[in-house]
Order: C-alpha cells, then structure tokens, then sequence
C-alpha cells in the first residue's frame, strides 16, 4: 500500500523526466503515450492504496511514510513524506483518475502541434505536482505541491508562446498565485514560531484566538489564490488561454479546487478560528454569485465554464466554510467529472470547429455532432444539478449544510448558494442552446469537420464517453438524506460539523432543483425557443462585461504603483545617486590622478602600490590617533 | 588537503603565465586544475566528519610570532560548502571563458586560477591578516579581467569597483589591526570576542560593499554589465559569498554585542535592499540589469538570515548562499551565450527564442524557476528558512520578505518571457543556434548541482553547523 502510494506519485515525474531528457529522440506521439501510460500506472497506485486502506480499521487509516529529512534549521525539520489517509486517498483517486483521462484526451486534442513533447512533459510534471500537493505528509510539502502546480499551470497556460495574450495570462496567474503562497509561507512562520514544527498535527494544539485566527487567513489567502475566489479570482478566466485539455484538468477539475482540499486538510486550525471560517464560506458565496453572472454575457464557450467552475468552487467553499467537509469533497468529485466533461466536449467544438471559441459563430451543432451534444447536455445538466445527474447529489447537501449552519449568517449563505443555482440554470444553458439548438451558422457549415476513428478520433470520444457516464452515475454514491459512504469515509479525518435536519435536506433539494429548472426553462425561452428577448440593461451589462472591473481596479491600485514606485527609483535614486555618484567620483579621481586611471593596464604592482600606500596612510592615522 | 586546494590554483596559475604555451593548452591546463579542484573538494567533503563538526584539516605556520600572526588554514562544516561553490563555479566560469575564446588567454586562465585560489583561501583561512591578504588577493585579478576584457564601459565600470572595494578594505584592515593588536593575536580561532562597535562597523562596512547591501551597491550594475559573462558570474556567484561569509564568521561570531545592538538597522538596510533590488530588477531594460539587481535583492536576503543569529536564518542563510551562487552564476553565463548570439542583452531586442531551440529554452527556464524559488526548488527551502528566521525577530522583516518573494516572481518570469516567449525579436535571427554541447557541458552541471540541493537540501542545512549546539550559540560553532 504504501508501496502503491510511492509509484502513484512518482510515475508521473519519472515520465516528464523522461520526455524532456528524451527529446527529439522519440516521437511526438511516444511523448503521449509515455504521459498517458504514467498517469494510468498512478492511478493503479492510488487504488492500490485505497485497497490497502480499505482493509485496516478506521483509527489504523494513517500511514505516513518518509523518505529522508528534506529540510532542517536547527532543531526544527520536515520530512520528504507522503501521508496516506482516507483524504489523500480520496484526491489521489480523482488526481490521477481524472488526470488520465484527460491526458489521454490529449494525444487527439495535441495531435499535430509541433511541439506535443513539451506538452506531455508538462502535463506529467502537473499531475506529479498535484499528487504530491494531494499525497504531502506535513504543511511544508504541501506548500511545495501547492507551488509546483502553480509552476505547471504558468507553463501549460502559456503553452502557446508566441501569443503575448497567452505569456500575460500565464504571468499573471502564476503572480496570483505567488501572493497566496506567500500568505501562506507567512502562516507557516507564525507556525514554527510558535510549535517548531509544520506537522499536520500541529494545527490540533491549542493557539490563542489571534495565532489560530492569523494561521486560518494566511491558508485562507493560499486557497482563495489557488481556487479563484474573490478577490484573488481575475486569473482564471484569462487561463483559458491555454489549450483545452489543460483547462479541464488543471483550471477545473483538480487544481483549483486544490483550496477546498487545504480547507478541509487543515480543518482544525478553521474550527478554532471560526471567524476566518466564516469569511471562507462567505466569499465562496460571494464568488458564486459574481462569477454566476458575469457568465451570463460570455461569448467564449471556454469563458463561460471557467466562471461556472469559479462558481461551483464557491459552492464548495461554502460547503467546507460552514465544516460540511464530506459534502465539500463529494462536490470537488462530481465536479471534477462533469466539468471536466464539458471541457472536453467544448473541446471537441473546439477542435471541429478550427480552433474557434466565439459562441456567436456556432449554433445548431447538434446535427453535425450528435453524440457530443448528448455528452455535452449530460455535463449541462449535471452542472445544474438536475436529478439524478452528478451535481444533483453533491451540491444540494451543501445548501443544506449552509442552513444547518444557523443564524442569519447560515441562511443568508443558502440564499445565495439557491439564488446561484437559478443563475447557474441560465447561463449553462444560455451557452448549451446558442452552441447546439437553432440553424447550423454559416460558419459552422463551412469549418465544421468531424472526427474522424483513428486515434485522434478514440481518444477523445472514448474520455468523453467515460466522463459522460461517470457524470451520470457518479453522484450515486452518497445521496445525503438516505445514504452516506463519502461521509464515512472521510469521517476520521474530517468529520463535519453540522448535520442537517432532514427536512433541510428535502427543502434544500425540492427549491434548488426547481431554481436550477426555472433557469434552464428561462434560458429556453430566450435562446432557445427565442419567445422572450434577452433584456438590456445598460450598465448592467457593461458591469458584467467588465467583470466587474476587478482587473481595471488591479492594475490601478498593484500593477501601476509598482511600476511608477520601481521607475522612481530607478530614475529618481539608483541613477542620480547611487550609479552616478560613483561616476562623478571615478572622474574627479582620473581627473586628479594618472595612476588610478591607467588601471587597465593591469598591472599588478599598481594594485600592491595602492594597497601598501593605503596600509602606509592607515598606519599614520593609527598612530596619530593614538 | 587545504593549503594544496589554495596552491593548486595558484601553482597553475604561475605554470600557465611562465611557460610559453599555446592558448589551447593553456587552456586546457587551466581547466584541468579547476576540475582537479573539484576533486580534491569532493575528497574533503566525503572525509570531513560532520558528526563532529568544528576546524578539521587545519594547517597551521608560524608568519610573525611576536604579532602571533600565523598561515592557518581550515574548513567548518559550512565553508565545506562555499568552498564546494567555489570550486564548482570557477570550473564552469574556466571552462566557458577557454570555450568562447578570450583575447589572450594565457593571461586570462592565469588570472582565473589565481581568483579561484584566492577566493577558496578567503573560505578557509583562520587568521585575520591572512584572510585579509586573501580578500585583497580576490580584487587584484578582478580588477584586470573586469579592465582588459570587459564591455565598452570597462573602464568607467573597473574604477568605481576599485574605489568602492579600496574603501572598503582600508575599513577592514583599520579594524582587524585594532582588533588584533589589542587581543594580542590574530588567529580567529583564538582570538576572544569584542564589543567594540567601532571595530564592529569597519568590518561590516567592508563585507557590506563586497555584498554589496543598499545603498552600497553603486558599483554593482556597471561592473555586472561590463565584465564578461563568466567574470560576472564569479563576481555575482562566488566573490559576493566572500562577504556574507565575512558577515557570519566575523562580524556576528566575534562581535555578539554588536551585531545584537545593530541588528535593527542592518536588518533594515538588508529588506530595503531586498525590496529596492527587485522592483529595479523588475524594470531593468537588460539581461544583465535584472540579474545584477536580482543578486543585490538575494545578497540582502542573505543578509537577512544572517543576522537573525538563530538557527533557522544561519542553516537558511548558508544554503541560499549555495543556491543563489549557483543560479546567478548560471544566469550570468546564460545571459552571455544569449547575448553572443544577438549581440545585445536589451530584452526589447530579444524574444521568441524558444522557437527551435528546446536546450536553450528548457536549461533558462529550469534556471529560471529556481531563482524565482519556486516551491520544492532549494531556493525555496533556503528562502524559507531564512524567512521564518526572521519572522521570529520581527514579523515585520518576513512581510518585507513576502512582498519579495511574489517581486521575484515577476521580474524572473518577466526575463524568461522576453528572452524566450512572443514574437521573435529584431535581434534574433534565425541562425542563432540551439546550445551547443559545451555550453551546455558549462550549465548543465551547475543546474544538476542545484536539482540535487532541491531533492535534499538538508545535505546543507544538517551538515553546516556541529550538531550538539544550536547554530544559534555561534561563538559555541567556531571553537
């Protein structure tokens, strides 16, 4: 078992070492393979470790496994070390289940770029940086998963090099990302201050209100950063930049929602700082209802689901906020299945359609493409929450925790989770109807071409069909009121902390589901039977389509100063008083004197002159001194 | 073993300036030497015994007896690993300057192997004159290969190198004559402590110059851009480690007081340093620009974890010391093969050299990552331990350190973009080639030397500091 959990960490970095040492050695499609074969063997891994589990008794399901001392100072040290318990379990069955599909959707989608190889060698090295951020034994090396997914990301996003809108979104997410490692970084220091260790169990001990509340925010700030929340959320969608595939597996299934697993990972440290508790679950739901909407007035069909993924995130943040962590987790897994699943279809638009992404180009792509439109409605629906796809289960249940949650606070948050879900009904569909309903554009009819079987052709159907039954079936494992195995599973690691009523489960599922309904059948009229027009608010949809100018405030406030300040002092003190000052000085010196100034000549007895008459000149200061 | 690891450079140096050789074997001798350099490092490092830690391979001569002035030479567990960059470094900066063919060579291997055995005599002499001699012995070859070789501004850029290093070396050598004479010796290993903050500020003055720390850096951008690739790398890499080492082994070990009352303010200077370098390394026009402004920022971290004087800052300071010599020496011999291929450093200039050219591409950005301390890379664990360091002497310094840690992230991405990314730029042509062999025989090395810290950076941070007292009781390390 630990065994499995070592080659399902490793695999991965073994195969991008391999891509990259290999180079022009193999051939492009060798470097897919390779990539693919490595993330199936972690996968093998993951659930050889998950039997293992399976076979010990609740209290025994912690293995922790080290490999040497990776870091000291003085007395404090971490270890090179995997934690195997039921959460890591959990991730590293859907890190690199998930992640196998996905690169192995790939090797269709890629097919034919010059530079496939560092692609795939990309792609290994994020699944490893996933599974070792899922897999790490203690807070150190979770920091460090945390910033080598950042890295891959930077490197997938900005894949295509040659375009500067892909380098700057790659920029920008991996400085996004970077403000959240260093809040993080700084929790970590207030840690060892305090317990000279970063072990997971450290987080338990008892801190006083401010230590436990400062540790909760500097994760919190790490988690908002890494899952695009507000107000460390204006990456994502500029992500999109890079290829599909890349979007479903990093920027929707796995790393993103790498912020709900720190929350939950380090539950114990949010429940003695309830507050920044609070404030997680708030700005989920703030991010759900802000990202909600401004997918309303997308017209890239990858824009569209990159704020739905924002969203669900939100979801998920509330979820763990409020300390439903099995229901946040449950959530992360279905929604790794279906959204990665419209991923892969918009993907497969994509790639039929030439690369084009403007929703305002497609429609009536269901007679060109049957099967994908079936794939692509099972992944709407289960994004909606509509029974008994994926999302039905999951996402309910953390509404339902939200009331459970209580007071005003609890409520106010399952108002806008429901409020998210008629917003979510619109949107998604908005786009599934401008894709796949209406007349077949001229556009589509000239550039539509389909896939073929070969192998570009399998690999992408045959995903795209595996994450279509999984997103309908995959939520069946827990259905809150009734049945819950997630929860058990997950119990001695994180057990919740509120447990709703049943009637708030049964009220929770009766009013999302039919919220999610209204805004498919509003969604219908409007787009797809075209019997209402799309109403026009002025400024409402100029708010919108600028995202509600966070990227405008950025600049202004962070980007700007940052570049007059470091232009100031560059203009305003390195060069007129640092640099120059030396220069006049060096002048005057050649000015007054010859010797210094045929210092070129390189002459060695100059340098033993100077030295020995500074000594000389030192000597007689000494002495009269003394 | 460590007089021969000072006189082996040396001898060579003499071999190739005396004998009437051709370049090529000049260069090859000179290469030789820096590679048996390595060696003999590689057998000290496996036979110095770290369990028990403190002065092992020590050598010691009587100079003057009545001053008790003596050639005694040694290695700590720490100046281990200086030594190791030292050596790893000038063989890679030899090896690159006999490859790209300096003007002659003969004279330019001569002073290469002269610096590397002055620079490996500044790591392990234990007397004060001697450690002096050696200080000054660095500049005398910097001087000329910063003055013969360097770019069109050498000349501006040699003379405030000279004044600015003279400076400070009357300092020192004002403050280690009051010092020894009035502790009656001059061996490090003996002489007591002081609290003399006079003599205090002489010696930090110097190493602050040699650093350099804000705002002592004046000299630092012009000799960085004007000397050769591989100078600027020893320069940047190795000879700046100099003074952070003068920092831990004098000035924190031999003046507790001291550096306890001016911590504040070194402190402060350090994370002004550390912040100002990477806003200019970020706005810097030229390769060579962010990477000097870079190693003023790292010098300052260093700095940093220095005079934390606690376990975390010292095991922390003394692998970043590894770390950023290695990365911004690779950086440095990296921005001298872009720039014989372009003929400029003007990242407007450059770009979309990533087209065609996967060595290149991969071996900067690798590099690039690492110096941006990435997380897992052991610039990172390095950061990370000087940082949490200093958070605990002020939680203050340690947000300065955080802002730095995200400035880093844009200036090094910014470099890596211009040189790599977008459009190709009017100064790559399309002949410019892929790294060749040698070149990449020049940074590879360097770059496993930094993937094998990243896997085990405890192989630093365990192994500087004797065992049985915290790093934090320096005075305890050093006796």
């Amino acid at each position: 078992m630990v065994w499995g959990a070592w080659i399902c960490l490793l695999s991965p970095l073994v195969a991008a070492c391999a891509i990259t040492l290999g180079g022009t050695r193999q051939s492009r499609r060798a470097a897919g393979y390779l990539a693919t074969t490595s993330c199936f063997v972690a996968f093998v891994g993951a659930v050889a470790s998950f039997i293992g589990l399976l076979g010990r008794q609740g209290g025994d399901r912690q293995i922790i496994s080290t490999a040497w001392t990776w870091i000291t100072g003085g007395s404090y040290q971490s270890g090179l070390q995997i934690l195997i318990d039921p959460l890591s379990v959990f991730m590293m069955l859907v890190v690199s289940g998930v992640g196998a599909l996905i690169v192995w959707y790939s090797i269709g989608y890629m097919d034919g770029d010059d530079e496939e190889r560092r692609y795939f060698a990309y792609m290994a090295l994020f699944v490893f940086s996933m599974l070792l951020l899922v897999q790490a034994g203690n807070l150190l090396l979770l920091l460090a998963g945390w910033g080598m997914v950042g890295l891959s990301s930077y490197l997938l996003i900005g894949y295509w090099h040659e375009r500067p809108s892909a380098i700057a979104a790659a920029k920008k997410a991996f400085v996004m990302n970077a403000i959240g490692d260093a809040t993080m970084a700084l929790a970590f220091f207030l840690l060892i201050q305090k317990g000279n260790s970063l072990e997971f169990g450290i987080l338990g001990g008892q801190f006083s209100s401010t230590v436990a509340n400062l540790v909760a925010l500097g994760l919190l700030g790490g988690a908002v950063a890494k899952s695009a929340q507000i107000p460390l959320h204006t990456w994502l969608p500029d992500a999109m930049e890079g290829p599909t595939p890349v979007s479903a597996l990093i920027h929707a299934a796995t790393m993103v929602t790498a912020g709900v697993y720190l929350i939950v990972r380090t539950h114990a440290i949010f429940e003695q700082a309830p507050r920044i508790a609070d404030l997680a679950a708030g700005l989920g739901a703030l991010t759900l209802l802000v990202a909600g909407l401004i997918a309303l007035v997308q017209v890239d069909i990858k824009r569209v689901i990159a704020y739905s993924t924002m969203s669900q995130i939100g979801y998920m943040f509330v979820g763990a906020g409020v300390g439903s962590y099995p229901n946040a987790m449950f959530h992360l897994m279905t929604h790794a299945f279906f959204k990665a699943l419209l991923f892969m279809a918009a993907g497969i638009v994509i790639h039929a359609l030439l690369n084009e992404q403007d929703i305002r180009k497609m429609g009536g792509l269901r007679q060109f493409a049957p099967k994908t439109y079936w794939a692509f409605l099972f992944g709407s629906l289960a994004l909606v929450g509509i029974f008994p796809f994926a999302g039905f289960f999951s996402k309910d249940s953390i509404l339902a925790a939200a009331m459970a949650h209580g007071g005003w606070y609890g409520y106010l948050l399952w108002a806008a989770g429901l409020i998210g879900t008629l917003l979510t009904g619109l949107y998604t569909f908005r786009l599934f109807f401008i894709v796949w309903w209406g007349e077949p554009s001229a556009f589509v009819r000239e550039h539509f071409h389909a896939l073929r079987r070969d192998v570009v052709g399998v690999s992408m159907a045959s995903t795209v069909g595996v994450l279509a039954v999984l997103s309908l079936i995959g939520g069946w494992i827990q259905f809150s009121p009734w049945w819950h195995p997630v929860e058990t599973w997950l119990q001695t690691v994180a057990e919740p902390i509120v447990s709703p009523e049943s009637w708030q489960e049964w009220l929770s599922i009766a009013l999302s589901l039919l919220l999610g309904l209204s805004g498919i059948a509003v969604a219908w009229s409007i787009y797809g039977a075209k019997r209402l027009a799309v109403p026009r608010i002025a400024w409402a949809q100029r708010t919108l389509e600028h995202k509600f100018w966070f990227d405008e405030a950025y600049d202004a406030l962070f980007y700007e100063p940052a570049v007059f300040l470091a232009n100031l002092l560059r203009r305003g003190v390195e060069e007129p008083i640092i640099t120059d000052s030396g220069r006049d000085l060096g002048d005057d010196t050649r000015d007054l004197g010859g010797l210094v100034a045929r210092a070129q000549t390189g002459l060695v007895r100059t340098y033993v002159l100077a030295i020995a008459s500074s000594v000389a000149v030192l000597a007689v200061v000494f002495v009269i001194v003394k | 073993m460590t007089t021969l690891l000072i006189c082996l450079p040396l001898a060579a140096a003499l071999i190739v300036w005396v004998l009437p050789m051709n370049p090529v074997s000049a260069g090859s001798l000179a290469l030789l030497a820096a590679l048996a350099e390595v060696g003999i490092w590689i057998q000290l490092l496996v036979r110095y015994d770290f369990a028990q830690g403190g002065l092992q391979f020590s050598d010691q001569h009587t100079w003057f007896s009545d001053l008790n002035v003596s050639y005694h030479v040694g290695v700590y567990g720490f100046s281990v690993w200086l030594v190791g960059l030292t050596v790893v470094v000038m063989a890679a900066a030899i090896a690159y300057g006999f490859w790209a063919g300096r003007e002659r060579l003969r004279a330019y291997m001569g002073l290469m192997l002269f610096l590397n055995g002055a620079i490996v005599g500044v790591f392990v002499a234990q007397d004060l004159l001697l450690f002096y001699a050696f200080f000054e012995a660095i500049l005398i070859p910097l001087y000329v290969l910063v003055g013969v070789w360097g770019g069109p501004g050498r000349m501006g850029a040699t003379l405030k190198f000279i004044l600015y290093t003279m400076a400070g070396s009357l300092l020192m050598l004002a403050s280690i004559v009051v010092y020894g004479l009035s502790q009656h010796t001059f061996d490090l290993t003996q002489i007591g402590e002081s609290s003399s903050q006079w003599i205090f500020l002489g010696f930090v003055a110097a190493f602050a110059i040699k650093a350099p720390l804000f705002p002592l850096h004046g000299w630092l951008p012009d000799a960085y851009r004007e000397s050769s690739p591989e100078v600027a790398a020893v320069l940047s890499g190795v000879v700046s480690k100099a003074a952070a080492y003068g920092f831990l082994r004098i000035a924190v070990a031999k003046f507790p007081q001291p550096a306890h009352d001016f911590r504040a303010p070194i402190l402060a200077l350090a994370a002004i340093g550390l912040i100002y370098g990477s806003l200019l390394a970020f706005r810097a026009p030229d390769l060579r620009g962010v990477i000097a402004y870079s190693s003023l920022a790292q010098m300052g971290l260093i700095t940093m974890g220095v005079f934390t004087v606690n376990d975390l800052g010292l095991d922390g300071s003394v692998l970043q010391m590894v770390n950023h010599g290695l990365v911004s020496a690779t950086l440095f011999l990296l921005a001298g093969m872009v720039e014989r291929r372009t003929l400029t450093g003007e990242l407007g200039r450059l770009g979309g050299m990533a087209r065609g050219r996967p060595a290149l591409a991969t071996v900067l950005l690798t590099t690039g990552v690492i110096a941006l301390a990435v997380p897992l890379s052991s610039a990172f664990a390095g950061e990370f331990l000087i940082l949490a360091g200093v958070f605990q002497r002020g939680w203050g310094w340690a947000v300065a350190g955080a802002v730095a840690i995200v400035l880093a992230a844009m200036y090094v991405l910014r470099l890596v973009s211009a040189v790599l990314h977008r459009d190709v730029g009017p100064a790559v042509s399309d002949s410019a080639l892929d790294l060749r062999p040698a070149e990449l025989g020049v940074t590879v090395p360097l770059l496993a030397c930094l993937l094998a810290l990243s896997v085990w950076p405890a192989a630093i941070t365990q192994h500087s500091f004797r065992g049985d007292h915290g790093a934090a009781d320096v005075a305890a390390q050093f006796k």
